[in-house]
């Protein structure tokens, strides 16, 4: 490896006015610039391609979203929440809403996203008059033509397996950690249940309690389970954690 | 008093042969056209008064030869500005264009290519607020910043087009041109001090730096010319040349001095020290707000315009072009300010090339090297005179 | 005879001048003030004051977890944005005791250096407008352009780019990333030399930069100067050589040293990084192609970090980055300190314009490349 610039310069040119070569640069550019045209483009009638990976605003493809809220608390700037909407069949349904006025374009919440609904879209243009307007509601986020380069997908590897030698498991959070119940300090209040985006708990009778009542607790559906964390941090006593598979 | 035909009214003379023609034996077009303009505009009204009131005296009075030569120079000097002040417009046009093409982009484009941005421009600043800052000192602060434009729009219509297109046509043109061209480093430092600012200051101070750094050279440069063409007169130096040859042939160090000194006497990149942005955040035109600055930065396109001009006159034989005979005759004007615009692309050319020089390396410059190259090209000069090569 | 009067100078009026730089002037690339005191031209005393855009940055990360402070540590500076996230990530790796994988490990140094050569082009842009040149901005500014598209192939923005992870980065190389890298890399080598034509044969900008702002290594490594500056000025360290991370012992690049101390001998330094920076890139790319498309970049990290305080520090493009680390255990950072390079480098402005001209404050001041975002925090 050699110096590439280095070797060449500098050279003694602080002698004197020699202005001679830079100005045949600029003269060489002129000459090429004025048959291919500069490099700059009239932006609103040009327009640069976009690839299809850019970070533009945040999309939701509503049908396959769960409404777990695990975008809204990746986000780092706060700006998902969770609101009421009602699907095509007119149920009641929770499906995230960007304030797009706070997004940073990070694209967590499509990375994070456990069944790949919220996506990056490459649409840039959001000027819009008023600060509301810039409230993007669930069916407003949705996008024309995804593909699979906007559902950021996660692809980890174990690190037990990468140890082991094993390099062909891409696999993620979401298909790997499971929560786990301690049932001495259960006290059945079916909350769990309740907040199961996709209704991998089940409630099973299991003796009783202290009073003597018969107590249910929950069963986790691993394979149902999106690891969304919502049964663990709705838990009143606690006794749901993650376990984390290394 | 009978009905008398507007054509009794409307007559079109030569101005020569008006007693009051102010320009002696010297044909003007510019004063040809306003004379005509006049005449026509003038015997109008003077028909239509004498259409109500016939036999009044005001419309004689009108198309009297006094009257008629005091209005005709009035609108002489309405031709004179328009061509110089369209002239430059195009200039900044050349410059915005060129110089965004040298720098790989496109340059404004509103309107005609882009030639409507100046009046955006002109619009934009002539609608600002006009803001005086509090302290400072209102009398010079107004009058030094007048006094820069009034000067620079003078000598750019002083500037003569051609044999027929001038305003004065004396022996000593050329030092008048110069003599105002200089003044204004004056006003700036004056400026520099009235308002109040510390960058401003600064600003004036280099202005004066500036000036003691190039303008003996270039008054050498120029006493060279008049030597070689033996006349303060910008007709006769145009027309030497066209009898001998250009004079940057024999004199092509003087020519290349000439330029960088031109440069440094509009105040161009890169002796632009006295508005030096990077550190002076507009230096001596910091204070200056709204169509104040605009009227500055006019300026200055003018400043450049005669500049660029001087060179065509001093250098490029001014309005003729050798060879083609009487063809001179057709439109000298033109080939003028096509020469200028050239001249101007020059400037545009090393404003996109270089870097602004510091204070003591102009100083160093002025007196190092372009006085020495000054005195150099006037030995030639008195070398071939007494060779009598010329 | 009367004895000659003496010249008293003190009688003379000749008051040093206060000259305040900032915080909004055309010389200071963002919010800060540049005091200034000055003898006529001469500068004798500066002092540049901060704080400006203090955001409380770090205290924001304590009530974050530790995935949700990469996109931020981005927003850190602009033009460097990868080496902050780079940064951060390699200390919670450190903290967590993970060894990324190597596929992770070469794709983190060609965003670097895409980042590295971003970040000094618009330092020579910068460099063109303070010296009063629009047309190196302009070119720095063209050329820069391919990088930041380089950028969007990569990870799907143009400067902050969230790329790297906790455990790697956050995807693979996109199709045709790495012709259109080795292209735009190839390009730039030359076009490179069109800005060095401009300014390097020109006497003028030459004559602006070269012998102001002397330092010596002793002032270098008494004021903490990192980067660049440092390495103009003698100082042979470079972290990317001298402590390896993630992978750059395997680089085979040289590190400019230039011993004149001066402002162009900073330039000088930085306009070489970028000819070494491209080499780097090519090689890093080569390591890539060779590995199989499958090869794991990205490990699955426990999302709390064990208790225990932990430091990494890497090569900026404007200096020695470092950040420190304390952990409680939980999955949100005890403490979290930057060590910003140009916090330390603009300290040095004192010694660095003293001497020099009022003119030569920009050209002196470009030298150290400032970003508030970093600096104020």
């Amino acid at each position: 490896m050699a110096m590439k610039y280095l070797d060449k310069y500098p050279k003694d040119t602080a002698k004197g006015l020699w202005v001679v070569k830079p100005m045949w640069t600029v003269m060489k550019l002129f000459a090429k610039v004025i048959p291919r045209r500069s490099m700059t483009i009239m932006y609103p009638y040009e327009k640069e391609w976009i690839p299809d990976n850019y970070r533009g605003r945040p999309g939701l493809q509503f049908d396959k979203c769960v409404g777990c809220g695990l975008c809204a608390r990746m986000c780092p700037t706060a700006c998902i929440c969770l609101v009421e909407t009602t699907d095509d069949e007119g149920k009641k349904v929770k499906r995230p809403q960007v304030n797009l006025g706070r997004c940073m374009m990070c694209g967590y919440c499509a990375e994070y996203c456990p069944v790949d609904a919220m996506t990056v879209t490459p649409e840039i243009e959001l000027a819009e008059y008023t600060r509301e307007d810039l409230i993007y509601g669930p069916r407003r986020l949705r996008f024309e033509g995804v593909n699979e380069m906007m559902e950021v997908h996660i692809e980890e590897h174990l690190i037990s397996n990468v140890q082991k030698g094993i390099l062909d498991q891409p696999t993620s959070a979401f298909e790997v950690d499971r929560p786990v119940l301690e049932e001495a300090k259960c006290i059945g209040c079916q909350k769990c249940f309740k907040v199961c985006p996709v209704g991998a708990i089940e409630m099973y009778e299991a003796g009783v309690n202290e009073k003597g009542k018969p107590k249910k607790i929950p069963r986790i559906d691993t394979d149902k389970c999106i690891c969304c964390k919502n049964c663990v941090d709705d838990c009143p006593k606690s006794c749901l954690h993650i376990k984390e598979v290394l | 008093m009978s009905y008398s035909s507007i054509l009794e009214w409307i007559t079109f003379h030569n101005p020569m042969d008006n007693p009051f023609y102010p320009f002696g034996d010297l044909y003007n077009l510019p004063y040809d056209w306003a004379y005509k303009i006049w005449e026509f505009l003038g015997g109008l009204v003077a028909w239509l008064i004498n259409l109500l009131f016939p036999g009044n005296v005001v419309s004689t009075w009108l198309i009297s030869d006094q009257v008629v030569n005091v209005f005709a120079l009035l609108l002489f000097m309405l031709i004179i500005f328009l061509v110089v002040f369209v002239g430059t417009l195009l200039s900044l046009w050349e410059e915005r264009k060129v110089l965004g093409r040298m720098m790989d982009r496109r340059g404004t484009q509103v309107g005609l290519k882009g030639f409507l941005q100046c009046v955006a421009d002109g619009l934009k600043t002539f609608m600002k607020e006009n803001v005086v800052p509090k302290k400072v000192d209102k009398m010079t602060y107004m009058w030094t910043v007048s006094l820069v434009i009034g000067t620079s729009v003078l000598i750019a219509c002083m500037i003569p087009l051609s044999d027929r297109w001038f305003v004065v046509s004396y022996d000593t043109g050329l030092l008048i041109i110069m003599a105002l061209f200089a003044l204004a480093p004056f006003f700036i430092l004056v400026s520099g001090w009235a308002q109040n600012n510390k960058y401003s200051l600064i600003g004036g101070m280099r202005a004066a730096e500036l000036m003691i750094s190039y303008e003996i050279p270039m008054l050498i440069l120029i006493g060279t010319v008049i030597l070689m063409a033996g006349s303060f007169n910008i007709s006769d130096i145009v027309h030497a040349q066209y009898d001998t040859v250009w004079y940057f042939i024999p004199q092509v160090i003087g020519m290349i001095t000439f330029f960088w000194c031109s440069i440094a006497e509009s105040e161009r990149v890169p002796f632009d020290l006295a508005e030096a942005e990077a550190e002076l955040v507009e230096g001596w035109q910091t204070e200056y707000a709204g169509m104040k600055w605009g009227l500055i930065m006019l300026a200055d396109y003018f400043r450049g315009y005669v500049a660029c001009a001087m060179g065509v006159i001093l250098y490029f034989g001014g309005w003729m072009l050798p060879g083609i005979g009487d063809l001179n005759n057709a439109m000298p004007e033109i080939v003028f300010l096509l020469k200028t615009w050239l001249m101007f692309f020059m400037m545009i050319w090393v404003r996109a090339t270089l870097a602004r020089v510091r204070t003591d390396q102009i100083l160093n410059i002025g007196w190092k090297i372009f006085t020495p190259l000054a005195v150099i090209n006037l030995l030639i000069v008195v070398l071939l005179k007494f060779g009598g090569v010329f | 005879m009367m004895p000659e009067p003496e010249i008293k100078l003190d009688s003379m009026n000749t008051d040093r001048m206060t000259v305040i730089m900032g915080p909004q002037h055309p010389f200071s690339h963002g919010l800060w003030t540049l005091k200034v005191e000055v003898d006529g031209e001469i500068v004798t005393d500066a002092e540049p004051i901060i704080g400006y855009l203090h955001r409380g940055w770090e205290k924001e990360c304590e009530n974050r977890t530790y995935p949700k402070i990469i996109p931020m540590a981005d927003r850190l500076c602009y033009s460097a944005s990868m080496t902050w996230s780079h940064i951060y990530c390699m200390t919670v790796e450190k903290a967590l005791d993970v060894d990324i994988p190597d596929k992770a490990k070469y794709l983190r140094i060609v965003a670097d250096e895409i980042c590295r050569i971003q970040s000094h082009l618009m330092w020579l842009a910068a460099v063109g407008t303070d010296l009063g040149n629009l047309t190196v901005f302009l070119w720095a500014m063209r050329e820069r352009e391919f990088f930041l598209d380089l950028n969007v192939r990569l990870c799907g923005a143009r400067m902050t780019t969230n790329y790297p992870r906790i455990g790697g980065v956050r995807n693979d190389t996109t199709e045709y990333f790495d012709r259109d890298c080795m292209r735009c890399v190839e390009r730039f080598e030359k076009r490179l030399w069109d800005i060095i034509a401009l300014v390097d044969d020109s006497s003028v900008f030459v004559s602006r930069m070269q012998g102001i702002s002397r330092l010596t290594r002793e002032q270098v490594a008494n004021l903490g100067v990192t980067g660049p500056a440092m390495r103009g000025c003698g100082v042979d360290f470079d972290i990317r050589r001298d402590d390896p991370y993630d992978g750059y012992d395997e680089m085979d690049f040289e590190v400019p040293v230039l011993k004149e101390g001066d402002t162009y001998a900073r330039y000088m330094v930085r306009i070489e990084e970028m000819f070494q920076s491209c080499e780097i890139i090519r090689q890093a790319m080569k390591k890539i192609q060779d590995m199989p498309r499958s090869a794991p970049y990205r490990l699955k990290v426990p999302s709390a970090v064990p208790e225990g305080t932990h430091f990494a520090r890497l090569e900026d493009p404007r200096g020695e980055s470092l950040m420190y680390l304390i952990s409680d255990g939980t999955d949100k950072p005890y403490r979290l300190k930057v060590r910003s390079p140009i916090f330390v480098n603009v300290s040095a402005a004192k010694p660095m314009v003293q001497g020099c001209r009022i003119a030569d404050v920009p050209a002196v001041m470009a030298m150290v490349d400032m970003c508030l975002g970093e600096t104020d925090r």
